[in-house]
């Protein structure tokens, strides 16, 4: 999912905290997604209340965010609103991934293959209608701003960071780069210890942020000549170039200059590059957004979390502990924010 | 070139008020006198000091900026008696600043300047401003120490306030303009919250001072001015507020 341009990447690692006072625009259902193909038990069920509903993207959503206001980063949610049309046959694409892997999962579940088991279920993760509607309500107990994007989430959480409303896009792929975000963070909402698939072995996984200027100018690019590479490479509005993998674009727009040049020199066809190349520099985005944070309201968050949805109120409580504090104490600013 | 004789005590203040938020400064030895900006690592304050030729005994510098590590410069302080004079001065070529007291000689290799960044410093227009006693200021902190890590300052047109609250303690200062404790100048009122450790360490380190004038806003960093070294050198510290039921 997502333009795969890793290789060309460089990623710094860096620690949640060095996140504290910066606002960061959160694609949303990336975000959501990747809760629901985590918090999953040993055999790739999801987390389930009493009613048999899914509570996984509640509770990654509660307690990460919960964690993100006590380290003192302020999210803003930008959710994808009408996705392009040419979205349409990678979101096809993904539905029949997910058919695909159901089947694999009930196969490995009869045959007792727990770990095969959990790793196909996290490829079938469906987000509905419904799970975003109960995030947007969470968050909004929380006090955290919701964006609805006219197109895609990660654009318009890029459009942020451009406009200097947000210091990071959050997201786990680097489409935002693409679409012209100076500072990206991935991992942010799943760092910590994960287990690897199929092994008995953890990793730490910690944020890392890329800086895109970082990255244009160690590869002496300009922002279009990368969207150029990314189209080569395939992006979630065009399909790519059989063949062609990140190092491989670069090498080529490097010596070529563009697409077309591109295009001219190997004889190859790239389908609706042009397309592709005005959705990220000029894509669809709002200005109607208004950014205001406040402090959680733990009555109303206890009262939907563990009324409704079944959640312990004494780890709710926990997680939500630092709003008193914070009400007495207040939030240390730094004079950065008075120039 | 440098050669800068200056009393002990007015050095020992400017290294101690620097010393409450870096360990290391870039001091600016301009032709008309010493200018050092300091802010501390997270950016929630900054000092800014300024002492004029005429409060050295003799100064002289073709302007240099000099990169020091302050706790060895507080060390040959510390050997000076009351009254004594510290004599400063530069050797190029070895890249030493020379402390000497009296017979006493220290070379204090200087940093890489490029190590310490500058401190850009805030433009702010701050709408309540209170002229008060160093003593009731100290006064005030020391007393909110006990109950509190931060205290909130109130600025109306009569009245000064501080205050201080935890879950259960809480303690408040008032300084009346009629009584004459305090001098203010208010179009409105202010109310603003700051953390007490950076404040309560400065306070506390100033020494030559006997008023200080606070300015602050609605939820906006405070600046403190005062003069020390006999009304030659001038001091500004800058804090940035906490924000109450902020996230």
């Amino acid at each position: 999912m997502g333009v795969d341009i890793a290789s060309i990447v460089e990623t710094k690692p860096a620690a949640l905290e060095d996140f504290s006072g910066k606002i960061v625009a959160i694609d949303g259902y990336n975000t959501l997604y990747q809760f629901l193909a985590i918090i999953r038990q040993s055999d790739g069920t999801l987390l389930m209340d009493s009613r048999g509903r899914v509570t996984s993207h509640l509770s990654g959503l509660f307690y990460r965010t919960a964690n993100f206001l006590e380290t003192g980063i302020k999210p803003v949610f930008v959710f994808d609103g009408e996705p392009y049309p040419q979205k349409r046959r990678t979101i096809e694409g993904r539905i029949a991934v997910k058919e695909k892997a159901m089947e694999e999962w009930k196969k490995a579940l009869e045959e007792g293959d727990m770990e095969r088991a959990k790793s196909k279920a996290q490829q079938t993760s469906h987000l509905t209608r419904e799970m975003v509607s109960q995030a947007k309500q969470l968050l909004g107990y929380m006090g955290i701003p919701c964006i609805d994007a006219p197109r895609d989430g990660e654009a318009q959480a890029s459009y942020l960071v451009r406009r200097g409303d947000a210091h990071y896009s959050g997201s786990q792929d680097f489409d935002s780069l693409l679409f012209g975000s100076p500072a990206l963070v991935r991992n942010l909402a799943i760092s910590g210890k994960r287990k690897l698939p199929r092994k008995n072995e953890y990793v730490d996984i910690k944020p890392e942020a890329i800086s895109l200027q970082e990255v244009l100018q160690k590869h002496g690019l300009t922002w279009e000549q990368l969207v150029d590479i990314g189209i080569l490479v395939g992006t979630d509005f065009n399909e790519g170039v059989r063949g062609i993998g990140a190092k491989k674009a670069l090498k080529l727009i490097k010596e070529f200059g563009s697409i077309e040049k591109v295009i001219e020199a190997k004889k190859i066809e790239v389908p609706g590059y042009e397309e592709t190349r005005k959705i990220f520099l000029q894509p669809d985005v709002t200005q109607d957004y208004s950014l205001k944070w406040s402090l959680p309201d733990t009555e109303k968050i206890v009262d939907m979390l563990c009324e409704e949805f079944g959640f312990s109120e004494e780890r709710v409580r926990k997680a939500l502990g630092f709003v008193e504090t914070r009400k007495i104490q207040g939030m240390q600013t730094s004079l950065d924010q008075f120039f | 070139m440098l050669n800068a004789k200056v009393k002990a005590e007015t050095l020992k203040e400017v290294v101690e008020l620097l010393h409450t938020l870096v360990d290391e400064v870039k001091m600016n030895f301009g032709k008309e006198g010493l200018g050092v900006k300091a802010v501390d690592p997270s950016h929630v304050a900054m000092i800014e000091l300024s002492l004029t030729k005429s409060s050295f005994e003799e100064y002289k510098s073709s302007g240099m900026e000099l990169a020091i590590e302050l706790e060895k410069l507080k060390e040959v302080l510390k050997l000076a008696r009351p009254g004594e004079i510290v004599k400063l001065s530069f050797d190029e070529d070895k890249n030493k600043l020379i402390v000497e007291i009296a017979s006493f000689r220290r070379f204090i290799p200087l940093l890489d300047i490029g190590s310490i960044s500058d401190a850009k410093v805030p433009s702010l227009t701050h709408s309540a401003k209170a002229v008060i006693d160093l003593e009731a200021l100290r006064q005030g902190i020391r007393g909110t120490e006990s109950v509190s890590s931060h205290l909130t300052i109130e600025i109306k047109p009569d009245v000064f306030k501080l205050e201080g609250e935890s879950e259960q303690d809480k303690v408040e200062m008032m300084l009346y303009k009629e009584k004459g404790e305090v001098e203010i100048e208010a179009k409105e009122p202010a109310k603003s919250m700051y953390a007490l450790d950076y404040f309560s360490n400065v306070v506390k380190a100033i020494s030559s001072a006997q008023k200080v004038t606070l300015n602050i806003g609605k939820d906006y960093p405070l600046k403190m001015e005062f003069a020390f070294a006999g009304g030659n050198g001038t001091a500004k510290f800058l804090l940035a507020p906490r924000m109450p039921d902020s996230i």
